[in-house]
């Protein structure tokens, strides 16, 4: 049985000629924005990569040039922290999306009445600064803070040995998390909300079992809101700077901190750092298009 | 102050009016070129505007307003315009991209060959700035680059050891501290390429540590490197590193006298080492931007930051030294850690002035592969 969404076999309807007129413009306008802010920016950083752009100051001939993209690749440094950065975004990824599951899956389909109280009270937060829900959590972890203090005053450590949580590689993990969490909730919960009850009750017509059913029916169709949802913060973590910068101290130094370190706080380096912001740019693309092809809703088939 | 400074506002009052013109009118009778007074005249039109300074956190409207109060009062139609550099680094990107326009900017003592030689700045006159004479001769010498004065000396200090003294005990006054493996998880490094390698190789000896050779610099890398374990964090933010401090996150931290100042603020038991290696010294250098508009706005500025006052508002406030030589804190414990009374404090063979790092590219390279490692 091929399980697809009703709507699919609906006919279509006819669209009249004007539309092909207002069409281009409508799209004019987020293309000339894509365009002139996303794709011209590429393309500048592009040409300092290769040398062709360079800062005035910066010594020697210039001319096209791959060596900084050999450089990085052929330099275990920054490829050794890109794939540090990228297990560490995977975890929190995947971690999140297991703990913002359950939680979209109550609110979507519990059937309770304050579901969008919930949903309310999940994106609170956002009410506040970013910066400053960080800031809150370097504080929670510190050496002298609340969580060590209660240890400290239960004799579970003592006060000359603390344990350790802010800035380390958890301290990122954990902070990322918790930033994100409702990120991944939204989309979980609008792909579920959508879903057709009636696959459901059909599934359960046919003998399946709760589990059954949420195992082939409901999983298959949320995967893509999983699959948004995991995006959503993969993406955006694998990138990160200003997190670890807070609270990940050495350890959790990440690729995005080198990136930013190239362009800003050490010497001028925007030929290097092109080039790492365009691997990541590459790498994301790259992932993105393979996800996407692999998660269609239409090549969700159950026996 | 001098007259140029007055030739530079930009509603002139009836006085100046009246001088401009009768100095064009002597010009003329004099038989002097009569274009001068023209110049002048046409300078003062182009000087307007509020100055565009370029300068570190703390020093602008965000807590120094004191330092330029006086010129200020004396411009309030010029009144600075502060941006932010995080670094001199951040600050030659910054100018170079045109992301600002700054008319000045106050790199370190070690940068003002490399600022000099790019042709991104030009001399000062100090005879436009009054208070040029009562600078420490020392630290203006160390501002001349071909014997002109590139860089007006402002604030100094060291950079070197601040621990807490009731949880650190170090075996001897040293560097070594800052890798010393019994405080692994307590230590905070500066993020600095160039004196974290400085540091190492005056703890190992090294004869020039400003100009390391391949070998050095790699061996230094290495040590760096096998030591980045112990380093809880790299601060970049003078304040989020003295909340760490004053948290107890960490203990010893690579800081600047200001630190232990606000350190002792706080209550807690602090001693800024002055280590057998002997500390950096630094010391601020305000550079005039080439082809600023406001040139003689920009010496007015400096002659306030220069004024004995703004020495001594510095100094008790900030816990910095100040190049104005009459210019003494209010506390005898500060004069003492700074050395104050000694005009050579910056200097050898008490401390290492900071000086131009010909390789200053690839310390920064390797710094940033010990971060990244």
């Amino acid at each position: 049985m091929e399980v697809t969404s009703p709507a699919e076999g609906a006919p279509r309807k006819r669209i009249a000629p004007s539309a092909d007129l207002t069409t281009p413009s409508l799209l004019g306008l987020p293309l000339a924005w894509l365009v002139v802010f996303f794709l011209v920016p590429i393309g500048i950083v592009a040409a300092y990569s290769v040398d062709v752009l360079h800062l005035p100051i910066t010594l020697g001939p210039h001319g096209f040039t791959l060596q900084a993209w050999h450089d990085f690749l052929h330099g275990s440094t920054y490829l050794g922290l890109f794939w540090k950065s990228v297990k560490l975004s995977l975890i929190v990824s995947a971690v999140v999306v297991l703990f913002a599951y359950p939680l979209a899956y109550y609110l979507a389909l519990s059937g309770t009445k304050r579901k969008y109280v919930l949903l309310l009270l999940l994106i609170a937060p956002f009410l506040t600064s970013y910066l400053l829900r960080v800031l809150a959590w370097k504080v929670l972890l510190g050496d002298e803070g609340p969580i060590n203090s209660f240890l400290f005053s239960t004799g579970l450590r003592s006060p000359d040995h603390p344990l350790t949580l802010i800035d380390t590689r958890f301290a990122v993990m954990l902070v990322l998390g918790y930033i994100w969490l409702p990120f991944v909730a939204l989309p979980i919960f609008v792909s579920l909300e959508s879903l057709d009850r009636r696959l459901l009750e059909a599934a359960s017509d046919l003998g399946a079992g709760r589990l059954q059913a949420f195992w082939r029916v409901t999983l298959p169709l949320s995967a893509p809101g999983v699959f948004a949802a995991f995006l959503f913060v993969f993406i955006p973590t694998l990138g990160e700077f200003v997190t670890p910068s807070l609270v990940g101290g050495t350890s959790g130094y990440m690729y995005g901190n080198a990136i930013v370190s190239k362009f800003q706080t050490g010497f001028p380096d925007w030929k290097g750092g092109s080039v790492l912001a365009l691997f990541l740019l590459g790498v994301v693309g790259l992932l993105t298009v393979v996800f996407a092809r692999f998660l269609q809703p239409k090549q969700v088939v159950t026996e | 102050m001098t007259e140029g400074p007055d030739l530079t506002e930009r509603e002139l009052s009836r006085n100046d009016l009246l001088k401009l013109a009768a100095a064009a009118g002597g010009a003329a009778l004099l038989g002097t070129r009569a274009g001068a007074a023209g110049a002048a005249l046409s300078r003062l039109g182009a000087e307007s505007g509020r100055l565009q300074v370029l300068d570190w956190v703390g020093y602008g409207n965000d807590g120094g307003q004191a330092m330029s109060a006086q010129y200020v009062k004396r411009y309030p139609k010029n009144k600075p315009q502060f941006t932010v550099m995080a670094n001199e680094a951040d600050a030659l990107g910054k100018i170079t991209s045109h992301a600002v326009n700054p008319d000045l900017f106050r790199p370190y003592v070690g940068w003002v060959k490399y600022f000099a030689k790019s042709g991104l700045v030009q001399p000062w006159d100090p005879k436009l700035i009054s208070n040029f004479k009562n600078l420490n001769p020392f630290m203006v010498k160390a501002g001349q680059y071909k014997g002109k004065q590139y860089g007006i000396p402002a604030d100094w200090g060291f950079d070197s050891i601040l621990y807490r003294t009731d949880k650190v005990h170090p075996k001897a006054d040293s560097f070594s501290l800052l890798f010393d493996d019994r405080y692994k998880g307590k230590i905070t490094w500066y993020d600095d390429g160039v004196e974290m390698f400085c540091v190492v190789g005056y703890l190992f000896g090294v004869k020039n540590p400003y100009n390391q050779t391949d070998a050095q610099l790699k061996r230094a890398k290495e040590f760096l490197i096998s030591k980045k374990h112990l380093v809880r964090n790299i601060w970049t933010s003078e304040a989020t590193m003295n909340t760490d401090f004053a948290s107890g996150n960490v203990w010893i931290a690579y800081a600047w006298p200001a630190d232990y100042w606000t350190m002792k603020g706080k209550g807690l038991k602090v001693r800024y080492m002055l280590p057998k290696e002997r500390p950096i010294a630094w010391v601020g250098m305000f550079m005039l931007l080439k082809n600023t508009p406001r040139y003689h706005l920009a010496h007015a500025y400096v002659d306030a930051w220069s004024s004995t006052k703004s020495g001594k508002w510095l100094e008790d406030n900030y816990g910095y030294g100040h190049a104005n030589t009459k210019a003494r804190p209010s506390s005898s414990d500060l004069l003492r850690a700074l050395r104050l009374g000694n005009p050579r404090a910056v200097t050898e063979p008490n401390a290492h002035l900071d000086r131009d790092t010909p390789r200053r590219e690839l310390y920064l390279k390797l710094w940033e592969e010990v971060k990244a490692s």
